[in-house]
């Protein structure tokens, strides 16, 4: 029998090289839990009994501002992520239900939505009515139209992939197909393309404190220092607040980043 | 498409353009290219005269990129060159791909190419590009190189970067993988055309690429890179051997019963209406009838655009075609699919008997592997849907029984496929579709991605498998003598139709229809008779979709599209003069 020969096949075999995107975005992860963490630690540095900003080290005060600025973007970001992801997946299953049309309206609005400054509705909300709630809505929806259009290519990619046709050369029928080979290779993408609200969210939300019309001051916001600092012309109190959340922006888009282009491969796990 | 006078060179023949010129432009001696530790091409030594074509044939890293580089004065980076690579006069080089900046009009890049080598201005640069272009034979209405390289079709790219190099008239030309990636026919009539001018005009002439390219065609002289050393290689690009692999040994099998069988099928999809509204569709495939026998080989020939995978597709019922009937033992398949596709599964043990004994082989081995699933994995699911007659405990079995089959080891199921080379995925993927023990294996060119070496490996552990089990075959490729070499039967596929179909020896040696024998001579390195490119699905002329290419064309062939007709048993074509000299004066 013709067998192939144990190494010489085709091209010599390069080691696998990780793509560098990937370094970046684990590198954006350990930044971003090392900012929550001290974040979440502030109070403990600001001598136990006082953690009013005015009177704290403009490090620690940027630290404690941390708190309000992260966990908002982690509320808004999640909130557009499900949003975006969840438009695009609604949008593929009509498309199987109803007919390609709707899909494809469906998402020409997403694209249209995505080249619109909806960053504008976050300070235009918190001018409005400075709830919260109605903030983290209109954070998410600004972030969400983006995500929509990337998971929605993503799926397309997907869905004509040619190991679904396989699958299907093997009478699999169309839920085992969707179950066994859709849905785990579909989890990565869309997480990916969820990731992408994190940032924009972090963004949108400074923009908006910036001005003065985002979070409530109680609830503290680099975006927020940062305004205030300018208008009282302090260069040492503007610092620290605009160098975290330059490095937060940068941490939440390398990490998303790093999910689009995906691990380079899977040689050697388990 | 008559040539202008082209003569075979002699040597020390001066022409006007370069007066003074030594005889041989290309004396290479003792040339070692390093890369690294490792040693890419071991003292070469190379003499090449005025006129005269080379190619260099190798597989993938075999170093033919570094050479031309250092032929060039252009060392790729990272490679040592050692000795002396003497080339007098003006060389040039057309690096891999063609590459060109995508955005700039072409015009403009290629006369300011010429414009620098030549000192002279973009109006007179375009002059002699056009020149060039006469000479490759593009036809003045084809040339729109006001638009940027990536929307012109390639084959006009390369002729275009083709006559870049006439208009400049180096006395050594170097091109690095020419004309990669187009069709063969298409592919051969450049590459002759280039062949020809560079002898008429005494140019030194160095063509590399894959030795499945066809390259030793055009050439007067062929050599293999193989293991750091230049060594003559055979008529077909292959590295001569001392004996000759035979043709199969052993006369193939005659064929049984009709097994499979497909009537009038074809495939048609929707386009966006047209502006008043009427419902459009663009149809590829024209009700093309076949059978297949028991034990038959079948292969199906023809170029990009002949439909050829998507009537395998349609064979495989995914999707089923829109049009005709496809039939497995008497059942009719296209039915069944389109059944289960709206509700439950009405008739899942029919389909799915089907499915077992009709295996596909991809055109793309490696997507057609789940990333997210070991190999082993992705096989038992196959297992499980298609043999529920092989318990759980017994799966793991089978499927070592399968890799070992194709020529893998059996360890290959633990593998995940991103970790696959190109041809342990093509084996992968002929493991799947022995899995379930099918009586036909239906192929779209699965070797495609394949080089030389790999493809001859592959296909003999292809045969193998098919005459151990005595399976039908149907194998879908562009290449004619390898498709024809172990096939019983052939059918030329041509945008959408069947034009010509005959027992394979008929079709090896005598064809009929001028687009087969094209394909033939593309197959064999030599000159294919037809002209231009082919036209666009969207765009096809009326009648005969070859007639605007065809040497034996005349005015009936627009009115209509001649039909099927049997000019011998068993062997028929779709020409209406196929028993006409070609018109013209050539």
């Amino acid at each position: 029998m013709a067998g192939i020969d144990p190494q010489p096949l085709s091209h010599q075999a390069l080691p696998p090289t990780p793509r560098p995107g990937f370094a970046r975005g684990l590198s954006g992860a350990a930044v971003l839990a090392a900012l929550a963490l001290a974040s979440a630690a502030a109070p403990l540095m600001a001598d136990g009994a006082t953690i009013r900003r005015i009177d704290a080290d403009p490090v620690v005060a940027a630290l404690l501002d941390g708190r309000g600025s992260l966990s908002f973007a982690l509320l808004a970001g999640v909130l557009g992520g499900v949003i975006g992801v969840g438009w695009a997946v609604a949008a593929n299953l009509l498309a199987g239900l109803v007919g390609d049309r709707v899909e494809r309206r469906m998402m020409r609005g997403a694209t249209r939505l995505a080249g619109l400054p909806l960053a504008l509705l976050v300070p235009l909300a918190g001018g409005l009515s400075g709830s919260v709630g109605l903030l983290a809505l209109a954070t998410a929806f600004a972030a969400a139209p983006a995500v929509a259009t990337l998971a929605h290519a993503e799926l397309d990619a997907l869905m004509r992939a040619e190991f679904l046709t396989a699958a299907r050369a093997a009478g699999l029928p169309e839920h085992e197909v969707l179950r066994r080979h859709l849905i785990p290779n579909a989890l990565r993408p869309l997480l990916a393309a969820g990731m992408l609200a994190l940032p924009r969210a972090l963004a949108a939300e400074s923009f908006a404190s910036l001005l003065g019309l985002g979070l409530p001051p109680a609830l503290g916001s680099w975006g927020a220092s940062v305004g205030l600092a300018a208008r009282l012309g302090d260069p040492l109190a503007l610092a620290p607040p605009a160098l975290l959340l330059a490095l937060a922006l940068w941490a939440a888009c390398a990490i998303a980043d790093a999910g689009v282009a995906g691990p380079a491969s899977r040689i050697g796990k388990p | 498409m008559s040539d202008p006078g082209l003569s075979h060179h002699t040597p020390g023949h001066h022409t006007l353009g370069h007066p003074g010129l030594a005889a041989a432009p290309v004396d290479v001696d003792a040339l070692t290219l390093m890369l690294g530790d490792h040693v890419l091409l071991d003292r070469a030594t190379l003499r090449l005269e005025r006129g005269e074509v080379l190619a260099i044939t190798g597989g993938a890293g075999s170093g033919k990129t570094a050479l031309l580089g250092a032929l060039a004065g252009q060392p790729v980076p990272g490679v040592d060159v050692a000795g002396t690579a003497g080339v007098d006069g003006r060389r040039l080089l057309i690096a891999q791909g063609g590459r060109l900046a995508p955005r700039r009009p072409l015009a403009l890049q290629v006369a300011e190419v010429v414009g620098h080598h030549l000192g002279v201005d973009l109006r007179a640069a375009l002059r002699r590009v056009a020149d060039g272009l006469d000479r490759m034979g593009v036809p003045p209405a084809a040339r729109r190189f006001d638009l940027p390289p990536e929307q012109l079709p390639d084959s006009l790219r390369w002729a275009c970067l083709f006559a870049m190099a006439i208009a400049i008239g180096p006395a050594l030309l170097l091109a690095d993988a020419p004309c990669a990636g187009l069709d063969p026919t298409v592919r051969l009539r450049l590459l002759h055309r280039l062949a020809d001018w560079a002898r008429a005009e005494g140019t030194a002439l160095i063509l590399a690429g894959r030795p499945e390219d066809g390259l030793a065609g055009p050439a007067d002289r062929a050599l293999s890179l193989r293991r750091g050393r230049l060594v003559p290689s055979g008529p077909d690009g292959e590295p001569q051997r001392d004996a000759e692999p035979a043709p199969p040994g052993h006369p193939l099998e005659v064929p049984g019963t009709v097994r499979l069988r497909a009537h009038g099928v074809g495939v048609s999809y929707p386009l966006a209406p047209a502006p008043n509204g009427e419902r459009r569709q663009l149809t590829v495939l024209h009700a093309v009838d076949l059978d297949l026998r028991n034990g038959e080989t079948l292969a199906l020939l023809g170029e990009t655009g002949s439909a050829k995978a998507t009537l395998v597709r349609a064979l495989l019922c995914l999707p089923p075609p829109t049009t005709g009937l496809v039939a497995w033992m008497g059942r009719d398949l296209t039915a069944a699919a389109t059944t289960t596709s709206g509700s439950d599964d009405p008739d899942p043990a029919g389909l799915r008997r089907a499915r077992r004994d009709l295996q596909p082989l991809f055109p793309d081995p490696a997507a057609s592997l789940d990333p997210a699933m070991t190999v082993g994995a992705q096989f038992a699911i196959v297992l499980e849907s298609l043999r529920p007659d092989i318990a759980a405990d017994r799966r793991a079995h089978r499927i070592a029984e399968a890799l070992e089959e194709a020529g893998l080891r059996a360890e290959t199921a633990a593998r995940w496929p991103t970790a696959l080379t190109a041809a342990e995925a093509a084996h992968v993927g002929l493991a799947r579709a022995l899995l379930s023990e099918p009586r036909v294996l239906i192929g779209d060119e699965p070797a495609a991605t394949l080089s030389a070496d790999e493809r001859a490996g592959f296909l003999d552990t292809l045969l193998a498998a098919r005459d151990r089990r005595h399976l039908s075959l149907i194998l879908a490729t562009e290449r004619m003598e390898e498709g024809l070499r172990d096939a019983h039967r052939g059918l030329v596929l041509l945008m959408g139709r069947v034009v010509e179909s005959a027992d394979a020896a008929t079709l090896r040696t005598a064809p009929l229809h001028p687009y087969s024998r094209a394909m033939l001579a593309a197959a064999r390195g030599d000159r294919p008779d037809l002209a231009g490119d082919a036209p666009s699905a969207l765009n096809q002329p009326a009648g005969c979709p070859l007639r605007r290419r065809c040497p034996k064309a005349r005015p009936f062939c627009a009115q209509a599209m001649p039909p099927l007709e049997e000019v011998a048993p068993g062997h028929r074509v779709a020409c209406h003069y196929w028993d006409m000299p070609d018109n013209g004066d050539a």
